[in-house]
């Protein structure tokens, strides 16, 4: 079965709304019927999928929704995710690429993290993601050993914040064009200049929000990268 | 007794018994030692957790320095889930000064968890130690000052013991499973509670933070925590305290309803509207931001927000959350003082 226009829209819907709702087996069925069309299926991610997750850091803002909710909308998206990625055709777009990321140590919040990890995810990063409570040395093996584009700290504590620019320091000294990205409820812009690290996502507060908008910025270089190609 | 002559302990009792004690007591029923009572004993933060001498020494500090009117034992979060087979990191090797976390989780089942709660369970990790530092302090300070300490609340505990991801999205998708649950691990913190009353402490937290209505929905609250939380508070001695940190507005009629003798909220729950909801009876404790206040603010702010905390009618000043240890001691004096100086 082709791919129509009316088909599609009707698959991205579901895509969306499913990962809304948390429908795992509606997620699914519309994620293999795409598939079962041979078509491309970066429409299928990014319009479906991240849409519906899009919708979901909308209602967790408004606080419709709470963190149960957002796992589990993370959990159909992974779903619909895992059927869909091998049939992406690779963009030849120069944002693809490593990251390495985790909670720093002494700090056993990773919910927030698990999200970042997952737009990465989405994003097709190859994603290493180092757990909670992370020995800070370990980020800059990690980096070593993978050579990762962009090293993703969290911390949730304003005391294990402060492991944040041993890391950064240690990553600089061997590798200087790597990216560092900072994030958790303490990190403001001010810290992200005083530690020295490359961005954060920009309010930390509005959680899951901030997130997407990480993605979808991705999202705009990746498209920005085909056009010009 | 005229209150001049109370003792901080009978300041803090009386105030969880409901009685108005002018001024309002400053205490709390979280961790509270300072890097600054560590400095005077020559002792390690890590070093305290697994050592009753240590504890109880440091412990004392804070009361020692500051007046401030309480003793809490232990510092981490870990005793119950130990008891339960969990294993804590104390960070000893670490050069920072972390507060110890769960490294491995048991994961017990609730049918585990069952078979679990019996008076065995006391016997079990640091719990004979804590109450071991209770006494070594009791027999040092005498009645002077309440020694405070505390239990997880049953969502909290879960998210110890086993993946909070689990728990979180259980309490959604099956809530009745997720009842039974927090029902079996509501035995195991009653029984643990009351064994702490019993052995030489005066009250008890009983710390629900990972249920706050950042992370959970009211619904859900209802559903699925509250039913929990009312059964330690029907089965555990008093005094009591449920603190629960977080914008906890949407929930704290559902709180002050379990029937605890008192209630612990932080800088994120608005006092006054807490106040509205829950009417005058309620013994409410709080409710500044520790770590802003006390460590990154000076001495002034940190007198203001401490006289705010008593115009907006806390029955008790109480730090949202644990004293972060490097916290400035001329910012506890300030705290101290402008609660000995504000009353409403
Ligand atoms: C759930 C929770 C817990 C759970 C954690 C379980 C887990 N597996 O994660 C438990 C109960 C175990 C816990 C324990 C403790 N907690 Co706690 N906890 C929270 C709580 C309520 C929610 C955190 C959360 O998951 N939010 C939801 C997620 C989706 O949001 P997020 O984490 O902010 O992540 C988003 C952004 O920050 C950003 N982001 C996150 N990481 C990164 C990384 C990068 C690179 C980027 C770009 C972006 C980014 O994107 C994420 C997704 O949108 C917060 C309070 C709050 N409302 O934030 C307190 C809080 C973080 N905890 C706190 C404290 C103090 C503790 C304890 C010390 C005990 C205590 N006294 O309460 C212990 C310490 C444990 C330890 N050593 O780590 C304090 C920290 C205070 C401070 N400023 O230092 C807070 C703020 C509560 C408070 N009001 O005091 N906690």
């Amino acid at each position: 079965m082709a791919l129509d226009s009316a088909k599609k829209e009707e698959l991205l819907k579901r895509l969306a709304q499913g990962v809304v709702e948390f429908e795992d087996d509606e997620v699914r069925e519309a994620a293999q019927e795409w598939v079962d069309t041979g078509e491309d299926t970066y429409d299928a991610i990014f319009d479906g999928l991240v849409s519906g997750m899009e919708e979901v850091g909308k209602l967790f803002s408004a606080q419709e929704y709470f963190v149960p909710e957002m796992l589990m909308a993370a959990d159909s998206l992974y779903i619909g995710l895992d059927i869909l990625k091998p049939q992406m055709k690779p963009r030849d777009s120069g944002v693809k690429g490593a990251v390495v990321i985790g909670t720093v140590q002494g700090d056993v919040h990773d919910i927030g993290k698990n999200i970042v990890k997952m737009m990465f995810d989405v994003a097709g990063f190859n994603v290493y993601d180092l757990g909670r409570d992370v020995p800070l040395e370990d980020f800059l093996k990690k980096q070593l050993e993978t050579n990762s584009d962009i090293v993703c700290l969290s911390a949730m504590m304003t005391t294990t914040m402060m492991g944040m620019p041993k890391v950064i320091e240690m990553i600089r000294a061997k590798n200087p064009n790597c990216k560092i990205m900072i994030g958790g409820a303490p990190i403001t812009d001010d810290i992200v200049g005083k530690f020295g690290a490359d961005a954060t996502a920009k309010d930390a507060s509005n959680a899951l929000e901030e997130a997407v908008k990480m993605v979808v910025s991705l999202r705009e270089i990746q498209k920005e990268a085909n056009a010009k190609s | 007794m005229t209150e001049a002559t109370m003792t901080a302990k009978e300041r803090v009792l009386r105030t969880l018994k409901g009685e108005k004690v002018t001024p309002v007591p400053c205490f709390s029923g979280v961790g509270n030692v300072t890097t600054k009572g560590l400095e005077k004993l020559g002792y390690r933060f890590a070093d305290l957790h697994n050592d009753a001498q240590k504890m109880a020494e440091a412990a004392m500090t804070s009361w020692e320095l500051f007046g401030y009117e309480c003793v809490v034992i232990p510092f981490d979060l870990c005793l119950e889930a130990e008891a339960l087979g969990c294993v804590m990191n104390p960070y000893a090797e670490t050069e920072e000064l972390l507060y110890p976390t769960i490294k491995e989780k048991s994961k017990l089942t609730t049918e585990q968890l069952r078979a679990a709660a019996t008076p065995e369970l006391l016997k079990k990790g640091r719990i004979p130690l804590v109450i071991e530092a209770a006494r070594i302090v009791r027999e040092k300070v005498g009645d002077q000052v309440a020694i405070g300490s505390y239990v997880l609340g049953p969502f909290t505990l879960g998210g110890q013991i086993n993946e909070l991801e689990v728990i979180l999205k259980g309490s959604l998708k099956k809530p009745e499973e997720m009842k039974e649950y927090l029902d079996a691990l509501a035995d195991v913190i009653i029984l643990v509670g009351n064994h702490l009353l019993q052995n030489g402490i005066d009250y008890i937290s009983v710390r629900e933070m990972g249920a706050t209505s950042d992370v959970l929905s009211p619904r859900v609250f209802k559903k699925v925590i509250f039913p929990a939380l009312k059964k330690v508070a029907d089965n555990m001695a008093s005094p009591n305290i449920l603190h629960i940190c977080g914008s906890v507005l949407p929930v704290i009629d559902m709180m002050a309803e379990c029937g605890y003798s008192a209630l612990s909220i932080d800088s994120k729950t608005p006092m006054k509207e807490a106040r509205e909801k829950t009417g005058e009876k309620t013994v409410i404790l709080g409710n500044f931001n520790p770590f802003a206040t006390l460590n990154t603010g000076d001495a002034e702010g940190a007198y203001n927000v401490a006289a705010q905390c008593v115009r907006d009618g806390v029955n008790g000043v109480h730090p949202g959350c644990d004293i972060w240890p490097t916290a400035k001691p001329e910012n506890l004096e300030a705290m101290m003082k402008a609660v000995r100086e504000t009353s409403v």
